[in-house]
């Protein structure tokens, strides 16, 4: 065993392009199997411990594995200590061994037998031992491997069977008999393959496609999503050997009859599918196919994840929640201002609506971060009690109000209701803030895991209850916060369509001795409906287009939970915290561009009909 | 509800009207309460108030102005217990400059007269009891209730000098900067084409004999205040020295009158929005971001004004009623509606990449290959985000002026052109005029709008730290395609990607109230402007 270094020695020249000057250095030679037999392949991989290096030769009759550490350790003078260890026998098990796949990380073997079935052997510091064995095409026929090849990572391998069957099988955690959840292997995509014998497979260098190269035919193919990058005809010789380029953009194949074919590849972004963006991939190292949003990471074989179903499961949550609170108010506001208000209170309203509509969302965003998050973490059951008491102490005020005696009622005029409400309402608030402890003692105590005590903590126990998480910047906070963006919007274009309902009606309704409730509940909310309708898209098409809200005061990460104590990551925020990083021009870049689209196609469809709806309602005001 | 027979009856559905007015009661608490915090917590960044000297179960002491109190995590929710959160600054020797106090381990707070309060150049503020003064002349005073004029007066002359140490720097060496950049460019132009670079290699070492002229002039200014100092010990005993020229400001937390403190209180906001900012945003002032908000938003609204404008009377004057122009009007209005971060894609798909690119391949074709490549405006700047506003701010100078001219009576219009005018005559003559006041509503509704947003410029321009402001001396003194700071930007930034979130809030919240002022101050100018034009149209026979 010989081990060269190949250095490159870049010059310019005259004209300023780029020489390269290849030069090979011997740097050990050493045996790396002695019983004399020819070498058929061999292989060198460094892994964390060092050097190791494998043969395979023929022997007796069948093949043989031998394989050989050597490890370096640069001592303090800088001069690097070579130990070589015995050569050692690997699968002396397998007799009919047909192929071994060798990954650069050297931490494990796949050995192929004539059966089809494949064998793993797992690096344990000495030797190699068996760690599990798999047969890909067991249930066909034939089972046997035609063809099998590595994907850029070395933690999925491509099997092509002779029915024109394609598989991929790749490294993941899977529960054992014992309960245990260990990394094995296991099939994660199936694919149809060309027809005929398989010829190979060949990973391309940086992504995850590979050639597959069966009956005359050959096909890039992408291994995640499956897609099919290219098909073309097979050179017609037998082929010896693929390279494709670091870049994803050369193709050279050699073949038995000495010819080197290349091929340009333009296919800039192979990752690129409708099945990546919108559809369930199974990602290597995950479990199950699943919709994953995870577009950069340390590592360099990492493989980037686009699938925008989470990002728009999160738009929409942020937005329901945000509805959730900022439609009952803005709408049931609207209706007071436009028709029980004193009229002079309007003119003071309606400006304060619109400062409300272009506070900053920044401001909103760093103030539900920073400070309401900690308050509702620390006060959550308190907060909750009250806002439920809202609603029921507002209308037991007006139960109560309505059994006064009509004396006491007549000394205010109408118009007044929320001024003498505000009081009430505060105190209701007090108690049901001061409640909130009690409460929380008496539903929600439970064990704490770390000090064994009881504790009554509402996080804890929606923890333990639910098995779901609890984040401090959650969506209740994203929801009330953008109640601050939504309700002015909503309020406005809601409390148009109800004031301009025509008098006509509303005086024909009072006429007949309907009461000022009952008139506007049952003439002019009907009436003003569709504008109403069209208020509440137009708030959803802002609610979903919010960005630093959702940025600042939630914790971004791309989940696909209803719950409403944890957080999310939206489409918007998604872009404004990833674009300014992304290379222009690339997948990612890309991605993010779709995700823009969406949003933008989402809330031109809702403002769309909205303004529509709108439209429709104010013709058929002017006919009246 | 129940309606007896008596005369106390009262109308049906009288509790439900009740119930509508908590929808008004909850959003008016809204925006009071969120404004109420904003204005105390904003000018409470401002305020100097008394400096305890906290005395520590364990009999350790520490002296730092109070922040907050909050309940302590993972205290029981039935029996919460307080902690307090003091800032004692000298990051340099307590590492941080915030601390939680336990409320339990607190066995008294005393006010010491004598605790001194900096505010340094970095690492923080400093609160120390003095104990001598060496002035710039290297005269000793040993520290006493009198001495405190002599620390101001040192602390006036450092700061003098550092600002014409920072002139020297900034101003004068940042034109030579600019000069050679350019010389440098246009000597590897030359070199390239082979001609002659005598010139220029004289030009480039005449300028960098005046860069390190300046230089030396520099240091010789700033050699002037190295002497004076002031000793101290902290609050643990430990002795600190603190050169004067690190200081920004001394004051007396525990001696000064109230109206010193409002002395103070004023400064402290000069320096806040008349100086650069200092420590990776969080101390100092936010000049450069309050100039480049002002800056962009001006120049989007001299953008936005006349196409705005333009459309709007096109579509109310000109354009023919029927699905075309329902088409339009539905778009406009959903243009108002799309998300700003979708303007901001656009805006660097579009503008950035495109145009940008485009522009630099024209005419910056040198630049880009002098310059290893560094795009002049295929990059984000000034003049993107003032464009990406426009087009964001479009639909509300639209629809605003579209409204203002139908605001002018019919009579103004019609006697306009019963008297011959022409129709454009009546437009530039009547109508114009006329809906003025509309029209800067909706520019002022834009502005405020355009002031606000962040989405969008985070992606096409705005950067947290500007070396450069977007109009300066330099030729041809407004640089659209720099990059600046931006009030929005600057909350965001220091609020979430500050690494001490301590420090940092203070300064956001004053940043918050800021923004919130200027936004609300531009709303309130609009909505003032509208409601006399109401006024003036009330009369008139529409």
């Amino acid at each position: 065993m010989r081990e060269l270094k190949i250095s490159y020695k870049i010059t310019f020249d005259k004209n300023g392009s780029r020489v390269l000057e290849p030069s090979v250095d011997l740097q050990y030679a050493e045996k790396i199997s002695d019983n004399g037999a020819p070498i058929l392949e061999a292989w060198s991989v460094r892994g964390s411990e060092g050097r190791l290096y494998i043969c395979r030769q023929q022997k007796d009759g069948h093949d043989v594995l031998t394989g050989r550490r050597l490890t370096e350790r640069k001592g303090l003078s800088g001069k690097a200590k070579v130990t070589v260890s015995e050569p050692f026998s690997i699968a002396a098990d397998v007799v009919d061994l047909e192929r071994v796949l060798v990954p650069s990380t050297a931490d494990s073997l796949l050995v192929i037998r004539k059966t089809g079935e494949v064998r793993v052997y797992q690096n344990d510091g000495n030797t190699f031992s068996l760690l599990q064995s798999f047969t890909p095409f067991g249930d066909a026929k034939d089972p046997h491997i035609d063809a099998a090849g590595f994907i850029f990572g070395n933690v999925s391998v491509v099997f092509q069977g002779n029915q024109n069957e394609e598989v991929v099988w790749s490294l993941f955690p899977q529960k054992q008999a014992d309960g245990q959840i260990l990394r094995r292997w296991g099939e994660t995509h199936q694919c149809e393959s060309l027809a005929g014998v398989g010829q190979g497979v060949f990973p391309a260098a940086g992504n995850k496609c590979y050639l597959s190269v069966a009956g005359g035919r050959m096909q890039i193919r992408n291994m995640t999503n499956g897609s099919i990058r290219w098909e073309g005809a097979a050179p017609a010789s037998p082929i010896k050997q693929v390279v494709f380029s670091r870049n994803y953009n050369r193709l050279a194949i050699l073949c038995a009859d000495e010819n080197v074919y290349r091929w340009a590849i333009t296919d800039h972004h192979p990752e690129a599918s409708w099945n990546t963006f919108f559809g369930k991939i199974w990602y290597e190292g995950a479990d199950g196919p699943d919709y994953t949003w995870q577009s950069s990471s340390g590592s360099d074989e990492f493989e980037a994840k686009y699938s925008l179903v989470p990002l728009i499961y999160g738009t929409v949550k942020g937005t329901f929640y945000a509805l959730l609170f900022a439609i009952p108010i803005a709408l049931l506001a609207a209706v007071y201002v436009s028709h029980f208000l004193r009229p002079e209170w309007k003119l003071f309203i309606k400006p304060l609506m619109e400062i409300m509509a272009s506070l900053p969302s920044v401001v909103l965003g760093f103030l539900a971060g920073l400070w309401l998050a900690p308050i509702v973490d620390t006060h959550l059951i308190p907060i909750l009690c009250v806002i439920a008491v809202l609603a029921p102490g507002a209308l037991l005020a007006g139960y109560l109000w309505s059994k006064l005696p009509q004396r006491v009622r007549r000394q205010v005029g109408p118009g007044w209701e929320f001024a003498y409400l505000f009081p009430f309402i505060v105190l209701c608030a007090y108690g049901a803030w001061h409640l909130g402890p009690t409460i929380e003692s008496t539903f929600f105590t439970v064990k704490d895991i770390a000090s064994g005590q009881n504790i009554s903590d509402f996080r804890e126990w929606w923890r333990q209850s639910t098995g779901l998480s609890y984040d401090a910047r959650n969506s209740l906070v994203v929801g009330f916060v953008m109640g601050f963006a939504v309700i002015p919007i909503v309020f406005t274009i809601a409390e148009d369509a109800l004031s301009n309902v025509p008098n006509s009606l509303i005086s024909g309704s009072l006429a007949l001795g309907a009461s000022r409730w009952q008139t506007v509940w049952t003439v002019v909310v009907p009436t003003a409906i569709s504008g109403i309708l069209s208020a509440v898209m137009i708030g959803f098409g802002r609610a979903v287009g919010e960005t630093m809200i959702v940025v600042m005061a939630t914790g971004n990460t791309a989940v696909m939970e209803a719950n409403p104590f944890n957080g999310m990551r939206t489409l918007s925020a998604n872009i404004a915290v990833e674009l300014p990083e992304a290379a222009a021009g690339d997948t990612h870049f890309r991605a993010l561009f779709l995700g823009a689209c969406c949003l933008f196609a989402l809330t031109f469809v809702v403002n769309t009909f909205a303004e529509i709806l709108r439209q429709r309602l104010r013709e058929r005001y002017k006919m009246n | 509800m129940a309606s007896s027979s008596s005369d106390n009856s009262t109308p049906k559905g009288e509790p439900w009207v009740w119930f509508t007015s908590i929808g008004l009661l909850v959003g008016l608490s809204m925006v009071a309460g969120l404004l109420v915090l904003v204005l105390i917590n904003g000018f409470s960044v401002f305020w100097a108030p008394e400096v305890p000297t906290v005395k520590l179960k364990d009999g350790t002491e520490i002296v730092g102005q109070f922040v907050q109190r909050r309940i302590r995590p993972n205290s029981p929710a039935s029996n919460p217990q307080y902690e307090r959160q003091y800032q004692i600054g000298l990051r340099e020797l307590n590492v941080t400059s915030y601390v939680w106090v336990d409320e339990l381990n607190i066995t008294a707070e005393k006010i010491v007269p004598e605790t001194l309060g900096l505010e340094r150049m970095e690492n923080g503020p400093a609160f120390l009891t003095p104990k001598t003064i060496v002035d710039s002349s290297g005269k000793q005073h040993s520290a006493n209730a009198t001495t405190f004029s002599i620390i101001r007066t040192e602390v006036e002359q450092a700061s003098n000098i550092r600002e014409r140490v920072l002139d020297i720097n900034k101003n004068k060496i940042g034109a030579i900067n600019a000069e050679m950049q350019e010389a440098r460019i246009a000597l590897r132009r030359a070199e390239d084409r082979q001609e002659p670079t005598v010139e220029l290699t004289d030009k480039i070492k005449k300028l960098d004999v005046k860069f390190s002229e300046l230089k030396t002039e520099a240091e010789e200014i700033s050699k002037l205040s190295v002497k004076a100092h002031l000793e101290g010990i902290d609050a643990k005993g430990r002795p600190v020295t603190i050169p004067f020229e690190a200081i920004v400001r001394a004051w007396e937390p525990n001696r000064m009158t109230m109206l010193d403190r409002v002395g103070l209180m004023f400064s402290r906001m000069h320096e806040f929005l008349l100086d650069a900012p200092r420590e990776a945003n969080t101390e100092g002032g936010l000049m450069p971001a309050i100039f480049g908000t002002l800056v962009m938003t001006v120049f989007m609204s001299l953008l936005v004004t006349p196409v705005g404008v333009v459309a709007a009377i096109y579509l109310k004057e000109y354009a023919k009623d029927g699905t075309l122009l329902r088409v339009v009007r539905i778009c406009v209005n959903n243009l108002a509606g799309v998300p700003s971060i979708v303007f901001g894609v656009f805006g660097l798909g579009f503008f950035v990449y495109v145009l940008g690119g485009t522009i630099d391949q024209l005419f910056f074709s040198d630049q880009l290959k002098y310059n290893n490549n560094t795009p002049v405006f295929g990059t984000g700047g000034l003049l993107w985000c003032s464009l990406t506003l426009a087009l964001m701010t479009l639909p509300v100078v639209i629809v605003a002026t579209e409204e203002a001219l139908s605001a002018v009576p019919r009579g103004m219009r019609e006697a306009s052109l019963a008297a011959g005018a022409s129709k454009w005559q009546t437009i530039r003559d009547i109508l114009l005029p006329a809906s003025a006041p509309g029209i800067l509503t909706g520019v002022i509704l834009a502005m405020a709008r355009g002031a606000g947003e962040v989405a969008p410029l985070m992606i096409v321009g705005v950067v947290k730290l500007a070396p450069t402001l977007p109009v300066d001396g330099i030729a041809p003194f407004l640089h659209l395609d720099r990059k600046f700071m931006h009030l929005g930007f600057h909350i965001y930034d220091l609020g979430f990607q500050s690494p001490d979130s301590d420090a940092a809030r203070p300064m956001v919240f004053a940043t918050t109230l800021l923004l919130i002022v200027l936004v609300v101050c531009l709303n309130l100018g609009a909505i003032t402007i509208r409601n006399r034009l109401r006024a003036r149209f009330k009369g008139a026979s529409f």
